[in-house]
């Protein structure tokens, strides 16, 4: 198997830049994450890998070989559209069978290969059905069997769940992550749902604009986040300007407006290091603020701020608090761990403490001067 | 089994329904289409006189259709018809893709410019042609100026004459039903094809012509059963030494001696070359282009 390496790509659509100067080497095997909102050039940029644009400048390399412009029927490369593309005219099987029947291969041998691949993904009883008459779910699976069965050096998928419903998505990932498994060829995925990028791939690369914010693996690229765009779009943040008052001994010590200061553990083998009188974003994840009305011992934690409940949310999960402090406001999850809580639910605009300990943020060398909307937040089931 | 019957009614209901919308429109065609042809059959059954019908039983008509001259005509109404259908198939449908491919805007402009010739008189578009192919006409004159050929070259009254005129007024009912067609199908399909290692051809052989059938089908029907009947177009740029079935239907209606039994048994003949070439398309369709598909799992 093959490294597929970008350099330098760039497209441009008329005068408009939809992908910038993007250069990655995707290891063999992996299953790797194109992730950005809507219109960020996830697309064209597969599609350039694919052979169905060709890069404004730059270059694309399958292992030694450049493909730049290679046309899509003489690469290794298979593409999972996004609304599958079934060929409506063909059964299940004959779609399947197509790749072979191009390169010509004896029939017996075509048969054998279907049926296998059919099983793989688990529609050999489908077989002789038309895809105007399976589901949305096996029409997916019919066009990963089509795809696989030419055994690519590479398979791209487009948002391939977005059509289909939330509890037929989650199953759908589970099973892509075990054909991923089965087949052991590269994976690229491409989606604007954080939640399947992060618990599917192997490593992530966070678009927008046409630009590469952030590479790495998941738990990285949620911990780490190396950017306000990062932070802000996988997960829900709070994120907190201020200046950098004082550094010491690992710890930084940070002036927000209308509020107290923070203190950050920083470690210079993860983080940047800031200097005195630096404007810094930090990144502050919900679920890893407690809230109490109860003040914590000040040994335990290094932040500790007062604030005031202005909105709660149940969510089943978990809940999550509004909370003012100061000027700004904090949200946080609290996870329901037990049924009964012996302690009274915290109440609407009741005093309370948030805490956390000083390992638990991430700074961010950005700041932006205007805040950033509250995401909606999406409900888990 | 309570399912079932409730499904029963309410598939009468709508069969009903639907029954009531189409009234109009069947009866419409049961006294415009079907009864005329009730009469056209029974006419020619009976006998001819001089100036109209003798209401007595005749085989006559029938007999004479196999004569020589008659097949020859058949002949070549059939040879034009099956010209003018490929022909419209093969200019047409590169146009109607080339249009089907356009953006909105564009699409609605070339296809008022294909629809544009039907602003015109019928009679006046040939006649036209008549001017521009003949001995000192246009076409002549510019391959003269063009130093291509020395002399006028005879076209008006000639069998090319009668197919470029057929070709150029059947077109747009090609196109027109291709493009409709063609519109409809998902190009991502063919980005699909060639992704799976087909070339352009193949793909559009595998996975964009067997999606136009359907349209290739309407087209060639639109264009292959007027054209079967050919009769202004032959009369009035045609050769003068055979006549093609039409214009033989034409005069044995209006000119003395009538033969009201010939006409109908020869339309009734056109009726036949009709259905077996609807036959023989069906059964291209379903066995040419399915067959190649079909080479997997037959198995019920
Ligand atoms: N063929 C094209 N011509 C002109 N502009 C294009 C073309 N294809 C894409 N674009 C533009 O390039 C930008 C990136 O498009 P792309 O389809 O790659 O986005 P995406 O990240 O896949 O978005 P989504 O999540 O909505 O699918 C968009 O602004 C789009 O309008
Ligand atoms: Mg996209």
């Amino acid at each position: 198997m093959e490294k597929l390496i970008l350099k330098n790509i760039t497209k441009y659509f008329g005068g408009f830049r939809a992908v910038n100067n993007v250069s990655m080497e995707i290891e063999p095997g992996e299953l790797y994450s194109f992730l950005g909102p809507s219109g960020c050039g996830k697309t064209t940029l597969l599609r350039m890998i694919a052979g169905f644009e060709t890069p404004s400048s730059g270059k694309i390399f399958l292992g030694k070989n450049e493909i730049t412009s290679l046309p899509p029927y003489k690469r290794q490369v298979n593409t999972i559209f996004q609304n599958y593309s079934l060929f409506p005219h063909k059964t299940v099987s004959e779609n399947v069978a197509f790749g072979l029947q191009i390169k010509k291969i004896p029939k017996v041998e075509i048969q054998e290969q279907v049926m296998e691949m059919l099983k793989l993904v688990k529609m050999e009883s489908e077989k002789n059905k038309y895809p105007s008459m399976i589901s949305g779910g096996q029409k997916q699976r019919v066009a990963i069997a089509r795809a696989l069965i030419n055994k690519p050096q590479l398979l791209l998928l487009d948002e391939p769940l977005a059509a289909l419903d939330l509890k037929l998505r989650q199953h759908m990932l589970i099973e892509l992550m075990n054909i991923h498994d089965m087949v052991g060829i590269t994976f690229i995925y491409v989606t604007h749902d954080q939640g399947e990028a992060i618990s599917i791939s192997d490593r992530v690369a966070v678009m927008n604009e046409g630009e590469v914010v952030q590479e790495g693996p998941p738990e990285e690229i949620y911990e780490k986040p190396n950017s306000i765009f990062s932070a802000y779009f996988i997960g829900d943040t709070n994120l907190i300007t201020g200046e950098v008052l004082d550094v010491k001994d690992e710890y930084v010590e940070l002036k927000c407006k209308g509020s107290d200061n923070f203190y950050f553990e920083i470690d210079s083998a993860y983080h940047f290091i800031p200097n005195v009188g630096d404007k810094v974003t930090v990144s502050l994840r919900p679920e890893k603020i407690a809230i109490s009305r109860n003040e914590p011992k000040r040994k335990d934690y290094f932040n500790i701020v007062p604030g005031i409940v202005e909105d709660i949310l149940y969510l089943g999960t978990h809940t999550q608090y509004i909370v003012k402090v100061g000027d700004l406001k904090f949200r946080v999850f609290s996870q329901h761990k037990k049924v009964y809580v012996d302690e009274k639910e915290l109440d609407w605009e009741e005093e309370v403490f948030l805490f956390w300990h000083d390992t638990d943020s991430y700074l961010i060398n950005e700041v932006r001067e205007e805040m950033l909307p509250v995401k909606n937040h999406e409900i888990p089931l | 089994m309570i399912d079932r019957t409730l499904e029963k009614i309410e598939e009468k209901r709508k069969n009903r329904l639907s029954w009531i919308l189409a009234a109009p429109v069947l009866l419409w065609l049961v006294i415009l289409f079907l009864i005329p042809y009730l009469i056209v059959i029974i006419y020619s059954f009976l006998t001819p006189t001089i100036y109209d019908i003798q209401f007595a039983f005749s085989l006559e008509s029938f007999k004479r259709l196999v004569d020589p001259i008659y097949l020859r005509s058949f002949y070549i109404s059939f040879r034009l018809a099956v010209v003018t259908t490929i022909a419209c198939i093969f200019l047409g449908y590169p146009v109607a893709y080339y249009i089907a491919r356009k953006t909105e805007k564009v699409k609605n402009i070339l296809l008022l410019l294909i629809i544009i010739p039907f602003w015109t008189n019928f009679i006046i578009r040939i006649f036209a042609w008549r001017i521009f192919i003949s001995a000192n006409g246009l076409l002549n004159e510019l391959l003269m100026f063009a130093g291509i050929i020395d002399d006028p070259l005879r076209i008006l009254r000639t069998d090319l004459a009668v197919t470029m005129v057929m070709i150029y007024v059947y077109l747009p009912y090609m196109i027109l039903p291709l493009y409709a067609n063609i519109e409809k199908i998902d190009f991502t399909l063919i980005e699909a094809a060639m992704d799976l290692g087909a070339n352009r051809l193949k793909s559009f052989l595998k996975v964009t012509l067997p999606l136009s059938k359907e349209g290739i089908f309407a087209g060639s029907i639109l264009v292959f059963i007027p054209a079967l009947g050919a009769y202004i177009i032959p009369q009035l740029v045609g050769n003068q030494d055979y006549l093609y079935v039409g214009q033989i239907i034409a005069y044995k209606i209006k000119s003395i001696p009538r033969n009201w039994p010939l006409a109908s048994a020869l339309s009734l003949g056109l009726l036949v070359l009709v259905i077996v070439m609807l036959i023989l398309l069906y059964w291209f369709y379903k066995r040419v282009i399915k067959k190649e598909n079909k080479l997997f799992f037959n198995e019920k």
